[in-house]
């Protein structure tokens, strides 16, 4: 039962859980569709310009059917997309509202609603995570206004509940923020660029564990899948496993059996 | 020979709850990025409380709480504070024109040694530092002022107020540090309204309203008018009536038994020698009980329950340097140039 040897650092996108995120239409689930053997769980419509495999999920019983068919292994996939995570988040909260008979979460009182929602939600991103593929979420992004210590900022973050907001951004080895970059052309005429941020900054939401990205990365697959692979880079932060250890442990104690619907 | 770490109740109390969080927050710094409505309007209060205290003006006191809410036209959060904290220190001007005690000091910071109670050596580690609200001569006692906010004043709320170990150390330190002998404590506690800004009702609401009232009705016909929002002037009178109403306001005087400095003061080595041996052994563990005290998550579990994650600290977190607390003063009274 216990290890004899140690985990090594994750190095491989299919380990690893990336939250991708991003203004509409700029790209984040073709950049996916990149991603080897990609398995689209479409929560929204929007993937008809792309030629990928997709299961629609119009509801979280769907959502949990997937996932368990996932589990099972019989397929070819290597790498999950969910896009959206918002809209999955949606449906999970309309899934605990109906099974226990409330319109609205708040409905529930002392905030019960919420905590079901989110404990549940939680309860099944993390074992996807700890499936053997690679996992990205995906989101949209807004301007938000945050009260700090020195004043009010705007800061770009995912359209996340905020609750839901931490405990993606705790699950994740990437945050990939989504931007278009301006450069000035050889016309002296600004020339936009779609570019990937992978490192924290007080403007928006970003990171990389691994430490193996560069700040700025052009938005292609190719780019990042090139940059994740190199052989020099070390891993920056904390061993990825260290943390992945201590979550497991967590997600131990809310996962459930399986995955299948409640009937 | 290295130089003595500063150290507050705040900070002791932490370890004592949690080794973990006190980790986070006094070792690696980190403070969530986002501000605590609730401690910052806290905090407001007692500045407003310490003007009010050392310049009985009502007026210099609401140009503070105006000045603390620049954006409450747009920012309904801002406006509902603003709204709160005018109404609150007017009401309290009025219910306490004069006073019976006499304002010595204010915001007074102090900083000891760490004692073992055992030899009478000071600890070569840790120094302890603080700051209380007020002290008030009354009659010709002395006696500690402590502002509160609370939601409410119940039983339960006045009966843990001897459990404020923080206030009776404090005691203990000013008395050697000003050489005076404190009786007691005055704690000032000033209850938050629960009131809300009406904000009216919608055409469709009040169209709603109108037909069931009219359904009820054995003329077929109602007077009944759409309900307006309220106005800033309306929600003042509103706060300010029930300000009038008696427990708004609530005096509470403490008095310090001798021997509670002594059990406080061995309680606080005790610590100071544990921190000591977990910061060797670099052994700050969580207490996974006190990540829900008062029914909601613990700043720092956002962190711990991701496990560490980096992610986590660079997006949520931010690096503050300790004691926010003792700084408080400083900058006021720093020339800006």
């Amino acid at each position: 039962m216990l290890p004899t040897i140690k985990t090594k650092p994750k190095a491989s996108l299919f380990d690893l859980t990336a939250l991708v995120y991003g203004p509409s239409k700029i790209g984040k689930s073709t950049w996916c569709s990149n991603a080897q053997n990609a398995l689209y769980l479409a929560t929204e419509p929007g993937l008809n310009a792309l030629e990928v495999f997709q299961v629609n999920i119009t509801n979280w019983e769907e959502m949990l059917q997937a996932c368990q068919e996932i589990a099972e292994g019989k397929h070819e996939f290597k790498t999950i997309v969910l896009d959206t995570v918002d809209n999955a988040y949606r449906m999970c909260s309309e899934h605990v509202c109906k099974k226990f008979k409330v319109e609205h979460e708040s409905d529930l009182g002392f905030g019960k609603g919420y905590a079901l929602i989110n404990n549940e939600f939680q309860r099944v991103l993390n074992k996807l995570a700890f499936l053997p593929y690679g996992l990205i979420l995906i989101s949209h992004s807004h301007d938000k206004d945050i009260e700090t210590r020195t004043g009010t900022h705007t800061r770009i973050v995912p359209t996340l509940p905020e609750k839901v907001r931490k405990i993606v951004t705790g699950l994740v080895d990437m945050i990939l923020f989504c931007d278009l970059e301006m450069k000035t052309g050889e016309d002296g005429k600004p020339v936009w660029t779609r570019v990937m941020r992978t490192k924290p900054s007080p403007n928006y939401d970003a990171g990389d564990r691994t430490g193996k990205l560069p700040e700025v990365l052009p938005l292609e697959f190719s780019a990042f899948e090139k940059a994740l692979n190199a052989a020099t880079a070390q891993p920056a932060h904390i061993p990825a496993t260290a943390a992945a250890s201590t979550a497991t442990a967590s997600a131990a104690s809310v996962a459930k059996p399986t995955m299948q619907p409640k009937r | 020979m290295s130089a003595l770490m500063t150290t507050t109740y705040s900070m002791w109390r932490l370890f004592r709850n949690c080794r973990k969080a006190c980790e986070l927050r006094y070792f690696d710094e980190l403070v969530p990025l986002e501000k605590d409505g609730n401690l910052s309007f806290g905090s407001l209060i007692h500045n407003a409380l310490e003007k009010w205290h050392s310049v009985h003006d009502i007026k210099q006191v609401l140009e503070l709480i105006d000045a603390a809410y620049p954006d409450r036209i747009r920012e309904e959060r801002e406006l509902s504070d603003w709204n709160l904290a005018t109404a609150m220190m007017t009401s309290y001007a009025e219910c306490y024109p004069t006073e019976e005690f006499e304002v010595v000091a204010l915001e007074k910071n102090f900083e000891g040694p760490i004692v073992n109670p055992d030899t009478g050596s000071a600890s070569r580690s840790f120094v302890l530092a603080g700051k209380v609200d007020g002290i008030v001569k009354q009659g010709e006692e002395y006696f500690l002022l402590e502002h509160k906010t609370a939601s409410q004043i119940d039983a339960s709320y006045l009966e843990r107020l001897w459990t404020d170990f923080q206030i009776i150390l404090y005691a203990g330190y000013l008395e050697q540090t000003m050489g005076i002998r404190i009786s007691g404590i005055i704690y000032n506690v000033l209850v938050k309204a629960k009131l809300r800004q009406s904000k009216g009702e919608t055409e469709e609401e009040y169209q709603t309203r109108l037909a069931e009232l009219i359904a009820k009705s054995k003329t077929g016909k109602s007077s009944a008018k759409r309900k307006l929002p309220e106005t800033d002037t309306e929600f003042q009178e509103r706060l300010a009536e029930k300000y009038k109403e008696p427990g708004m306001f609530h005096r509470e005087v403490l008095y310090i038994s001798r021997d509670q400095f002594a059990e406080l003061r061995g309680e606080l080595w005790e610590l100071s020698q544990a921190l000591l041996d977990a910061r060797r052994r670099k052994a700050f563990y969580k207490n996974t009980s006190y990540c829900f005290q008062y029914n909601r998550p613990c700043a720092y579990f956002p962190l711990c329950s991701s496990g560490g994650n980096p992610n986590v600290i660079e997006n949520l977190y931010q690096k503050v340097a300790p004691h926010e607390e003792l700084r408080e003063g400083e900058l006021e009274s720093t020339p800006q140039f």
